[in-house]
C-alpha cells in the first residue's frame, strides 16, 4: 500500500497544476490578493472621507446659517455655477453637490415651520455614498441648531426638547467579545473557505488516481499485480486525503501567518481576532477536517473509479461539490448553532463547530459527538469504496 | 503449460439496460435473459516455448478470455490451469506467473521509464537486488539504458512500447499475454514488439498473442485458436489452420470459419 501511495504522491507532486492549485493559490496568492484588494478599497474609502467636495449654492442667502456650515467645514469648496441645468452640471462633474434653497425660504427657526431644500448630486457608487454621508452630517448639524432655536422660541425646556426629538435613547451594553462578534461572520466564512478547499483540493487528485488510471491504460496493469485491491484503493484514498488535507492545513497555517503579518507588521486590525484563537481550537479545526475530508475523498474516489472517462468523471464532480456547499451554507442561516441535533448533520456540523471554535463559544462535548458521527460516516464510505473497487462491473465498465 | 478448459463468462445487465434490450430485436446468440454470455465455451492449451495466436473478429470474446486468464475477471465457468494449478482458485499465483501487455496499456507519464518499471517490479514483490539485476538485463535486451531516466511523457512511441514490454516482464513471468499489442503502432514500433515475442520462442515461457494481423500469426505463432461469438471454433497448429481453406492461406481459413458461423447463425 505504501508503495502505491508513494508513487501516486510522487506523480502528483511532479504536476505543477496540483502544486499551484492546492498549495500556492490558497496559501500565498489568495491572501496576497485579498490583502491588496482590501487595502485598495480601504484606501479609496479613506480618500473619499477627506476628498474635496465641490458644492454650489442657489439662493443660499435665504439660509445663510446653512451655507456657512458647509463653507466652514474642511474640504468643502464653494463653486459658482452659471447654468440652472443642475443635472448636466452634476453629471459633467463640474460640481459634486448643488444645494438649492427655494426663493423666499426662511430658516425654520425664523419661519417656525418646516422648510424644504433640494440637494442635487449623483450617488451611484459606494464612494459617492461616503461623500453624501458627509453632506448629510452637515444637514444634521444644521437641524440640531435649528431645533434648539425652535425650542427657545416655543419656550420648550431642554429636557422636553430632548424627549421630543428622541423619545427613547438606547445605550448598548453588548457583552459579546470582539472575537465573538467578528467570529460570527468571519467564522462561518473561514469554515466555508476551508470546507470548499477540502473539496476542491480532493478533486484533481481524485480524477488523476481514479479515472486517470483508466484513461492511461494503467489500471488494468495495476490490477494484475499481486497487490490486494483493497490495499490499492486504500492507497489511492490516502493520496486524495493527503492532498486535500494538506491543502486545507497549509491554508489554515497561512491564515494565521497572514493574520500575524497584517495585524502586527501592517497594523490592519480587520483579522486581528484570529490572533485570539487558541492553539487547541486551531488543532481542533484541523481534527474536524480529517473525517470531513475522508467523506469527500471516498465519495469522489467512488465516482472517479465508476466513470468511464474523464468527461464523465468531471460531470459527477459538480453535484458532489454542491453536496458539500449546501450543508455549509446552512451554517450561515441566522440562529443555526451547534447542538445535539445539528451535531449529527454531516458537513453542517463541521461548519458550525468551526464557526464556534473561531468565535470561542464552542461546547467541547459536542465536538466529541460530532467527531464520532462524522467518523462513522467516513468509515462506512471508506468501506463502501473498497468494496466498489472490487466490482468487475465498475472496473471494466463499458 | 497453460490449459484453458471450457471457459465461460457471463455479464448481467443492469435493470435499465435489460429493459431497453427487451424492446430491441436481438440477433446475437450470446444474449440471454438479462445477461450477456461474452464467453460461452473456450478451450485451448499452450506448451512452454510455444506462441499461440488468438484470432477472432471484434467482440468475439478474445479480450474477455485474456482478462480471465490474467485474473482481472473471474470466470463464470471453466478452468484455467498453469502448470496444473487452477488459477481461479489461486489468483495470486497467476499474477506472479503472467505478464500482460495490450495496445491500450500505458505508462505513468510523470514517472521516468526506470521508475515505471521499478514500480511494477516492486508491486510484484521483487527485492532490491533482484530488481536491479532484472532491470539491467531487460534494459540491455531492449536497448533501453539511453532513455531509462526520461519521463514517460517525453518518449517516442517506440520507446514507450519498449518500456511497456519491460514493465510487463520485469517479474520474470512464465506466461506472456499480449492483447493486440501492435494495434495503432507504426511499422518500426510494431517490429519491436514482434521481435520481442519472437525472442521467447523455444524458451520455457508460453506466449498467448491476440491479433487481427494474420501476417503476424504466420510469422510468429506455432498454434492458433479462433474464437467467434464467445466460442473457440478452432484450435490447432498454424499449418492445420491454413489447411482449412482450399487456397491454404490464413486469411481464407479465417474467413471460411467465421463465414460458416455467420451462416449457422
Amino acid at each position: 500500500m505504501w508503495l502505491v501511495y508513494k508513487k501516486e504522491m510522487m506523480e502528483l507532486l511532479r504536476d505543477k497544476r496540483t502544486l499551484i492549485l492546492s498549495i500556492l493559490l490558497p496559501t500565498v496568492i489568495f491572501p496576497i490578493i485579498f490583502f491588496f484588494v482590501g487595502k485598495f478599497s480601504g484606501d479609496r474609502a479613506q480618500e473619499a472621507r477627506v476628498q474635496e467636495i465641490k458644492i454650489a449654492f442657489v439662493n443660499s442667502e435665504e439660509m445663510p446659517g446653512l451655507r456657512d456650515l458647509f463653507t466652514s467645514e474642511k474640504n468643502f469648496k464653494k463653486v459658482n455655477i452659471e447654468s440652472n441645468n443642475y443635472k448636466e452640471l452634476v453629471l459633467s462633474k463640474d460640481v459634486d453637490f448643488i444645494l438649492e434653497v427655494p426663493e423666499g425660504s426662511l430658516a425654520p427657526a425664523d419661519s417656525r415651520v418646516q422648510q424644504t431644500v433640494n440637494l442635487h448630486y449623483k450617488g451611484a457608487s459606494q464612494l459617492s455614498n461616503i461623500l453624501s454621508t458627509r453632506v448629510k452630517k452637515i444637514f444634521e448639524n444644521y437641524n440640531n441648531v435649528q431645533r434648539n432655536k425652535l425650542g427657545d422660541a416655543f419656550n420648550i425646556p431642554n429636557a422636553s426638547l430632548k424627549a421630543f426629538n428622541k423619545p427613547l435613547e438606547v445605550e448598548n451594553k453588548n457583552y459579546a467579545s470582539k472575537r465573538e462578534r467578528t467570529g460570527e461572520i468571519a467564522g462561518a466564512m473561514i469554515a466555508y473557505i476551508l470546507i470548499l478547499l477540502a473539496i476542491a483540493g480532493a478533486m484533481y487528485p481524485t480524477l488523476e488516481v481514479g479515472v486517470g488510471e483508466k484513461e492511461r491504460g494503467t489500471l488494468e496493469t495495476l490490477l494484475l499485480t499481486p497487490m490486494n485491491k483493497s490495499r490499492i484503493v486504500l492507497a489511492k484514498f490516502a493520496v486524495i486525503f493527503s492532498a486535500s488535507f494538506s491543502s486545507v492545513a497549509f491554508t489554515l497555517l497561512s491564515y494565521l501567518f497572514w493574520a500575524y503579518i497584517f495585524t502586527n507588521a501592517l497594523n490592519l486590525d480587520a483579522i486581528g481576532f484570529l490572533a485570539n484563537v487558541s492553539t487547541l481550537d486551531i488543532l481542533l479545526i484541523g481534527v474536524l477536517l480529517i473525517p470531513l475530508t475522508s467523506i469527500f475523498a471516498s465519495i469522489m474516489l467512488s465516482a472517479s473509479i465508476y466513470a468511464k472517462n474523464m468527461k464523465e468523471a468531471q460531470a459527477y464532480m459538480s453535484p458532489i461539490m454542491m453536496l458539500g456547499f449546501v450543508p455549509v451554507l446552512v451554517a450561515f442561516v441566522p440562529g443555526m448553532e451547534l447542538n445535539w441535533k445539528t451535531a449529527m448533520i454531516p458537513v453542517t456540523n463541521v461548519a458550525l463547530a468551526m464557526k464556534d471554535l473561531i468565535k470561542g463559544t464552542v461546547d467541547y462535548s459536542l465536538i466529541a459527538v460530532l467527531l464520532a458521527s462524522t467518523a462513522l460516516i467516513a468509515g462506512a464510505l471508506l468501506y463502501f469504496v473498497t468494496q466498489f473497487f472490487k466490482k468487475e462491473k465498475v472496473l471494466f465498465r463499458s | 503449460m497453460i490449459e484453458i478448459k471450457n471457459l465461460a463468462k457471463t455479464f448481467a445487465y443492469d435493470k435499465k439496460e435489460a429493459k431497453a434490450r427487451q424492446k430491441k430485436v436481438i440477433t446475437d446468440p450470446r444474449e440471454g435473459e438479462g445477461v450477456f454470455h461474452a464467453v460461452k465455451d473456450v478451450s485451448f492449451n499452450v506448451e512452454p516455448g510455444k506462441v499461440l495466436g488468438l484470432l477472432g473478429p471484434n467482440g468475439a470474446g478474445k479480450t474477455t478470455t485474456l482478462r480471465m486468464l490474467s485474473t482481472a475477471l473471474q470466470p463464470t465457468e471453466g478452468q484455467i490451469l498453469i502448470d496444473g494449478k487452477d488459477v481461479t482458485k489461486d489468483p495470486l499465483y497467476a499474477t506472479k506467473q503472467i505478464g500482460f501487455l495490450s495496445g491500450k496499456t500505458g505508462l505513468y507519464h510523470r514517472l521516468t521509464v526506470q521508475e515505471n518499471v521499478e514500480y511494477f517490479g516492486r508491486m510484484h514483490g521483487l527485492a532490491k537486488k533482484e530488481l536491479d539485476e532484472r532491470l539491467d538485463k531487460i534494459f540491455t535486451l531492449l536497448d533501453m539504458h539511453s532513455f531509462a531516466g526520461k519521463r514517460a511523457d517525453d518518449l517516442s512511441t517506440g520507446m514507450s512500447q519498449r518500456a511497456s514490454i519491460a514493465r510487463a516482464v520485469i517479474h520474470n513471468p512464465r506466461v506472456l499475454v499480449f492483447d493486440e499489442p501492435t494495434t495503432g503502432l507504426d511499422v518500426i514500433s510494431a517490429k519491436t514488439v514482434l521481435d520481442f515475442i519472437e525472442s521467447y520462442r523455444g524458451t520455457d515461457m508460453s506466449v498467448i498473442f491476440s491479433t487481427h494481423h494474420l501476417h503476424e500469426v504466420e510469422q510468429l505463432c506455432d498454434q492458433v485458436c479462433l474464437i467467434d461469438l464467445g466460442e473457440s471454433k478452432f484450435f490447432g497448429t498454424t499449418e492445420e489452420f491454413s489447411a482449412i481453406s482450399e487456397s491454404g492461406d490464413l486469411y481464407s481459413s479465417f474467413l471460411k470459419l467465421v463465414e460458416v458461423q455467420k451462416e449457422v447463425a
